[in-house]
Order: C-alpha cells, then structure tokens, then sequence
C-alpha cells in the first residue's frame, strides 16, 4: 500500500510539471470551506443539468431543483400534497378570479443579508417578464397585468384572465423564485456565482455541469428548514455512470434519470435502496387529425379499444411505469380514469366493431412515429409494443418511423405521422396543466384537433375558483377527450430514487411535484 | 547551397500563414454544418412544451430569424476580436468553458499520453527485439486490439470491471464532490491545485479517479506507439551501422540498446504530436464515458442541444489546438531534417 501511494505521488509529480506551467488563471471557485453546523453531508447524484441558477434564465427541471433549495416562493407544495401552503408569503388568496394578493411573512431577508419585501417580489415577476430570456418560463406568467405592492408585505398581482392556475405558477421555482432587486440587474441575467436567494440553503460553490455545493442557510424563514448542513450535487453525464456511483456509495442518493433496467438491477441490491413514489410525468400518443386516418374518429377510438397498456409498462419498461387511463395522471383532483370508463378492457371485437360502424376497411394503415433521441431508449421498445399489439388484432398494419428529435417536431406537425409519441412533464400540480396545452384549438404540438367546448370548458375551470366546480369541468374534459380520442395516453412514470443506507427524508419527497426537498433529507448513516 | 525557398525563416512564415485558410474553412464548415442539421437550439431545448408561435419568438429573441450571412459574419468578425461569444443554451461565456473544463481535459489527455507512452514503447522495442516469438505476437495482438476497440467500449468495460472487482475503487468523475469543494482552484487543474495546496491525500485521491479514464484513452494511442516502434527497431536492428557495431565486437545486449532502441525511437517522438488530434477526439467520449469534466463531454452536451455558439466556439479552440501543435511539430521537424523544407 505505502508503494502504491509512493508511486502514485512520484506520478503526480511528472505529471503536475507538464500541467503546471499549462494551468489558466485564478478563477477563485472554490473556497476550502468546512461545513457549518453538524450532520453528515450527502450527494444527490443526478444525470439532469442546470441551465441557469438565474429563475428568469431557465425553465427544466434540473436548474428549478437547485432553484427549489436556493429561492423562496410565494406558496410551496408541500411534500405528499396538492395544494400550495405560504413560504414567503404567510398567506395568498384570490380576492376575485383576477386578483390575487400575498401577504408574506415578517422578517425576510436574503442570504446576503438585504430584506426581502414586496418591492422584491414585484421585481422579481416584472424582470422576469421584462427579460423573456429565451430559456425562461416568463411564458407561464402570460396571465399577469400588473402588479401592486401597497406596503412592504402585500403584494397583488392583477391578472388578465381569470386564472386559477395563478396560485400554482408561484410555486413553480422558474417562475415564482423570490430574487434580490439589489444584487439581480432588472434587464439581464446574473451569472451563477452570483446567484442570491432567501431559501433554506445557499449555494456555497457552484461549477457548471460537474456540481454543487449548498450549504444551509442560517437566515431562512418559513417552513422548509433544512436537516442536512451541508449537500453536495453531482451531475453525471450517464445514467450508467450515475448507477454505478450509486452502487459503489460515491452518491448517497441517485435521482432521475435511470434506465428501467437499471431500476429493475439496483432493486435486488444489497448496498442501496429503490424508493418509489407517485409521479407525474407522462407518455401519450398523439393523433395527427390532418391525415386520412387521424381525422377519422372510428379509427381512433379502435386503437384506444385495443391499446394494452399494462403490456407496455411491463415488456418496454420492466414495471418501472404505470398504466395510464386519462391524459391526467392518478392523484389529481378531478381525475377519472376516462379511457377506462368508455372503453374498458381492451378488446379486438369491439375495435372492429367501432371500424366497421365507422366503414373502415380493415387493416387500417397506420404511420406511427417516435424519437429515439428525446425519451430515452425505451421510447423504441415503447412504438415497438404498440405495433405489435395493432397488428396482432389484425385490424391494423402499423408502419414505424422515426427522427430526431428535433426533426421530429417538425415532422408531427407536417402530418407525416398518423399517430405520433410524445411526453409531458407538468410545469405545476393542476389538472389543467395537462388540458389546456393538449386541447385548445390543437394544442402546442398542432394537431388539428379542435372543439368548443372543450375550449369553453378550459376556459370555465380557469375562471372558477371553486374546487368542485373546477373538479367537475375536469372530469367533464377527460370524458370529452376519451370520447373525442385526439390523444391515447399511455403511462405515467413514478418518483423514483436510489439511496444509501442511513438516508432519511427521501421518500417523503418523492411525489408527483418531483420537488427534490432536499430540506427534509438527512443522512443519517 | 541552399536556395532561398528551403531557408527556415521562409518556411516558418509559409506554415503560419497556412494557418489562416485552414482555420477559416473549418470555421465556415462548422457553421454551415450545424445549420444544416436539423433542428434548432429552440426546437431542442423546449420543443414538445410550446406552441411554434411562441418558439418562433424565442428564435428572434436570439437572432436566429435573421439572414444566414449576417449570423455568419457576425460568428467570423467575434473570432476575429477572439470574442468566442456565449453559450445560447446556458449563457455561458465560452471563454470560461474553455478555462473552467480545460484543466480537466489537458489532465486526462497528458495522463493517457504518459500511459501510451509508459506501455507502448516498451511493449513496441521488446515486440521488435524478439520478433516472431509468442511475446512479439502477442504484443501485436494487444496493439492491434486496443487500437481497433472503441474508445467507449473500452470504458464501459473497463467500468464495469473494476465496479465488479476493483472493491471501492472510482468508476467516474475527476474526485469525490468533498475534495472538489474543498481544493482552492487556483489553476482550474484540479490535481495541480491539490499539489499546491499540499493536501497529499487529495492528490492520490485525484490520481484514483484519473487512473481509469487515462487507462482506457491510453490504451487507444498505445497500439499505434507499440506497432511505430517495433517496425522502427526491426528496422534498425537491420541497419549497417549496426552490422558494423556487431562487427566490431559489441555486446549485443549494448548493440541493441545503444543503437537500435535509440535511432528508432526518433520517428516515434515526432508522432507523438500527430496523436493529439486523436487524443482529443478520443477524449470526447472518454469524457462522457467516465463523468469527466472536460471540454469534451460539454461539446457534446452542446451538440445535443444544438447550441450553435457553443459548438462553433469549442470546435475552434479544438482546432486551434491541434493546428498549433502541428505546427509545432513542422517547425520540429524542419529543424531536425532540413530536407522538409524543400
């Protein structure tokens, strides 16, 4: 052993002289910091990357988890909930359907000691509007007129609708992240060192692509307080890298995104534990209505007879995923298992049935597209199982074709699919999050698909304020999709993470918000 | 007597002035290329969540909708002022790409060379000292099979290996998440920057993780030094001067050391220059095999996205690099064999 390091010590040296004199300047990162307060530190493993740790600069999922940890919002969403509590803000609540008004707590203050006031949080909204960064989510506040601040802890935003999804957009860390009007530049982006924020940690060092470190914030007020002193990410580039880290305990905690067969390996493993949680995150195909087939309705309601969608979680992704019978997945108010409701179990005779009311000709003709390049390798397997399962019912004869993704989008939409994949990850936890982007006059991936009222019901859901009336208009919509058939769903992924021994905390998280709270998490191994 | 072509001076201006259409016709093919690939760094980033309306604002927000010459001119005259610009992607200067993950690169690329160097040569003279023995064929084996196995092959083999049987032994990134937080970048090398500091047990910490992703890109140059420098002492060892030697009653052992091995390792150093292209593209999928922070698997990621400013200002630092150094080596080359000048 001394050898080994002897050796490895006389081959640091030859191989520092020829770095040494290539080296570049101090970039001063770093900082040898010890961690304060006790508590084991951990490593959240992680194959997600951050675009910007600026809220206004992005707009994925890996940039809002460090965001979740580094801002306050307004409300949060509590862990194994729906429904925002305050954070910032002691309380929010819609004065009418375009009035929406936050008191925030007393006593506020960023990590670098300036008070957080409602003066910060109109700054913050209007900045984020103002800038429009292409990477950021200022989209999601499309709603927002103007914005009031009567004193120092009342803030009302006027909206331009009503809008009931207003209340969850402020949870959302890209949109809603509280920032500091002395330190962030009304028209510019601040770079990610200088990040600031008023949430239960603080970036402590941060390098692009390979980690973070956050440390806790002696400052933060409000219910998020951390366990942990001290967190580390990594970001790896592989999934297979990440499962491996995983195995050999240099991560303590792997979340997103591992393979299914990776999943399905790691659950006979002695060294780590695989918890799963509710997810939300969904995949669907999606009926191009602009071609012969796609438009008509007899052919689309026979593939939703047919599709076998406990086949597909089980033989294209080992059981990681879950059936999906409503494009609005299990656990959110006003959901209905639709497609089960108007089609029940799948069933060929029924489908030719449907086909032959319809004056089909049997076997349909069918293009069915997906992407290897965006949902991971198990898209492939994904398009594969439907085939098979159109064409063993011997009413269709399925074509597969595929692009790159970013062909892809422009394929869909030139009609050279019948029926195409796609997926959604919701931007906040409402049922509307999965309606109106899908079905109002064709949704964002423009497949024709348009009915009034459909839109009218979105637009009744919005406006109310109501939880049973919005209920109600949902399940309405889900009824009206599964009838209508534009979409198929598919499946809905789980929450799911890997961890050491002695990890606590990790379970609680894992909900369909796909918030890592790493607040709530300790190690305590 | 020389003419006034073949002087060093002149050659030197010509080589550098060289320089100037080469790099201009990568810059112009790597702009065109990522224009016509498919797709958008819009499309890629959030393609599949926005209405084309609204995507197409994004577009103009970025100056994509504007004519491809005015975006080409603008890419050239920012290279002119060395301005490589910033990532569209993440806003990230690409200057700080270059200076945050190049330590980490140069790492990986010098500790592979040094391996190359350690195993091929050796493995080369022994090959062409026994020639046709079970050592010699077995040692060609070796190289032919490291040279033909992709890169990333062998890394993942080599992963798994050791995450099978190497006992807690690193199977990626460049140190544990604590060394790196707490290791003072000074120079943007990690291993450099602990070596400062004196923290020895971060050192070795940092030669464990390199030792894999330098084994695996070493392996891949080592097959071409083992087959160089065997040829080069086969042929040697059929020199006359060292017919003569042996005529003269040297040992042999001494014939072959001082005469054959020396003289046929001279070809060998000016290809290690030529190997840095390979080097470096090897390095890009070493860098994504193993987690390492280098330029490389960044330039991927960009791709991915199709960050057009990314990739054109990391593809020219790459080029510059390589360009550079065959340059050097030219200069090398004129200085050491005058007759590459006429």
């Amino acid at each position: 052993m001394v050898s080994r390091r002897l050796l490895a010590v006389a081959g640091a040296g030859v191989l520092a002289a020829s770095l040494a004199a290539c080296g570049g300047g101090d970039s001063g990162s770093g900082g040898g910091g010890d961690a304060a307060g006790g508590g084991a530190p951990w490593v959240l493993g992680t194959t997600d990357t951050v675009t910007s740790l600026d809220p206004a600069g992005s707009y994925d999922l890996g940039s809002s988890t460090l965001q979740y940890q580094m801002y306050q919002q307004l409300l949060t969403i509590p862990a194994g909930s729906n429904t925002p509590e305050g954070d910032a803000a002691e309380s929010c609540s819609y004065d009418d359907p375009t009035t929406f008004t936050c008191k925030l707590r007393p006593g506020l203050t960023f990590s670098n000691g300036n008070e957080l006031t409602s003066s910060d949080v109109k700054f913050t909204f209007e900045r984020n509007l103002n800038i429009a960064d292409p990477n950021g989510a200022s989209v999601l506040l499309a709603s927002v007129d103007s914005i009031e601040t009567p004193d120092d802890q009342t803030v009302t935003f006027n909206l331009n609708k009503p809008d009931t999804t207003f209340q969850f957009v402020v949870t959302h860390a890209s949109a809603g992240s509280i920032v500091d009007e002395e330190t962030y530049p009304a028209d510019a982006l601040v770079a990610n060192e200088e990040a600031v924020g008023s949430g239960p940690f603080v970036m402590a060092e941060y390098q692009d692509g390979n980690q973070a470190s956050l440390e806790k914030s002696e400052s933060y007020k409000g219910p998020r307080e951390a366990k942990s002193s001290q967190v580390f990410v990594k970001y790896y580039k592989e999934p297979s890298a990440l499962k491996l880290a995983a195995e050999n305990g240099e991560v303590q905690v792997a979340w997103r995104s591992l393979s299914p067969t990776d999943i399905k390996d790691l659950q006979g493993s002695d060294s780590v534990e695989v918890i799963e949680g509710a997810g939300s995150e969904i995949r669907y195909f999606v009926w191009q209505l602009g071609t012969n087939m796609g438009k008509e309705k007899a052919v689309r309601q026979a593939v939703a007879e047919v599709i076998d969608r406990e086949a597909i979680a089980q033989r294209a992704y080992d059981g990681t995923v879950d059936p999906l019978y409503s494009i609005v997945p299990p656990g959110f108010p006003g959901q209905v298992d639709a497609f089960q409701d108007v089609y029940g179990q799948n069933s060929v005779s029924e489908a030719r049935g449907m086909l032959q009311q319809g004056g089909i000709q049997t076997p349909v003709n069918l293009t069915l597209g997906y992407t290897p390049s965006h949902y991971g390798p198990n898209a492939v397997d994904e398009a594969t199982e439907l085939k098979r399962q159109l064409d063993a019912s011997g009413l269709f004869n399925v074509t597969l074709k595929s692009a790159e993704w970013t062909q892809y989008q422009d394929l869909y939409k030139q009609n050279a699919y019948d029926l195409f994949q796609l997926g959604w990850f919701p931007d906040f936890l409402d049922a509307d999050n999965y309606l109106a982007p899908f079905f109002v006059d064709g949704g964002f991936y423009e497949n024709n698909y348009s009915n009034q009222q459909v839109n009218q019901l979105v637009a009744k859901e919005q406006g109310s304020n109501k939880d049973a009336t919005r209920e109600k208009t949902f399940q309405q919509l889900q009824q009206i999709v599964a009838e209508d058939v534009p979409v198929v769903p598919s499946w809905v992924g789980k929450n799911t993470a890997v961890v050491a021994p002695g990890m606590q905390g990790v379970e609680e998280t894992l909900d369909p918000a796909f918030i890592f709270r790493m607040w709530t998490v300790s190690n305590e191994g | 007597m020389a003419s006034r072509s073949g002087s060093l001076p002149r050659y030197i201006v010509q080589r550098v002035l060289l320089i100037i259409p080469m790099v201009w016709i990568l810059l112009t093919m790597v702009f065109l290329l990522m224009r016509v690939a498919p797709g958008d760094p819009v499309s890629a980033s959030v393609g599949g969540r926005l209405t084309e309306a609204a995507m197409d604002e994004r577009r103009a927000s970025l100056g994509l909708d504007r004519p491809l010459l005015t975006q080409y001119f603008e890419y050239l005259g920012g290279i002119l002022r060395l301005d490589l610009g910033q990532t569209i992607s993440d806003n990230r200067p690409i200057i700080d790409i270059v200076k945050e993950n190049g330590g980490a690169t140069l790492t990986l690329t010098v500790a592979a060379l040094l391996i190359a160097l350690v195993v091929g040569i050796p493995a080369g003279l022994i090959a062409g000292r026994f020639r046709d023995t079970t050592g010699d064929v077995g040692i060609r084996m070796f190289g032919i099979l490291t040279y033909a196995a992709p890169v990333f092959f062998t890394g993942i083999l080599v992963q798994l290996l050791v995450a099978e049987y190497g006992g807690d032994w690193p199977t990626s990134s460049a140190s544990s998440p604590i060394t790196e937080f707490t290791v003072q970048s000074r120079t943007n090398i990690l291993l450099v920057d602990a070596m400062l500091m004196g923290d020895w047990s971060a050192v070795l910490e940092v030669l464990q993780y390199l030792l894999l992703p330098a084994l695996t890109l070493g392996l891949l140059i080592c097959g071409i030094f083992i087959r160089l420098t065997r040829v080069n002492v086969l042929q040697t060892l059929q020199g006359d001067y060292v017919e003569a030697a042996r005529a003269r009653g040297i040992k042999e052992s001494k014939v072959v050391r001082s005469h054959a091995f020396r003289n046929a390792l001279v070809p060998v150093v000016t290809v290690i220059g030529l190997q840095v292209a390979l080097l470096l593209s090897g390095a890009v999928l070493t860098e994504k095999t193993f987690n390492w922070p280098g330029i490389g698997s960044e330039l991927i990621d960009y791709i991915e996205l199709r960050d057009y400013a990314a990739v054109q200002g990391i593809i020219t630092v790459f080029a510059l690099v390589v360009i550079l150094i065959s340059l050097l080596i030219d200069i090398i080359n004129a200085l050491i064999d005058p007759r590459v000048r006429y």
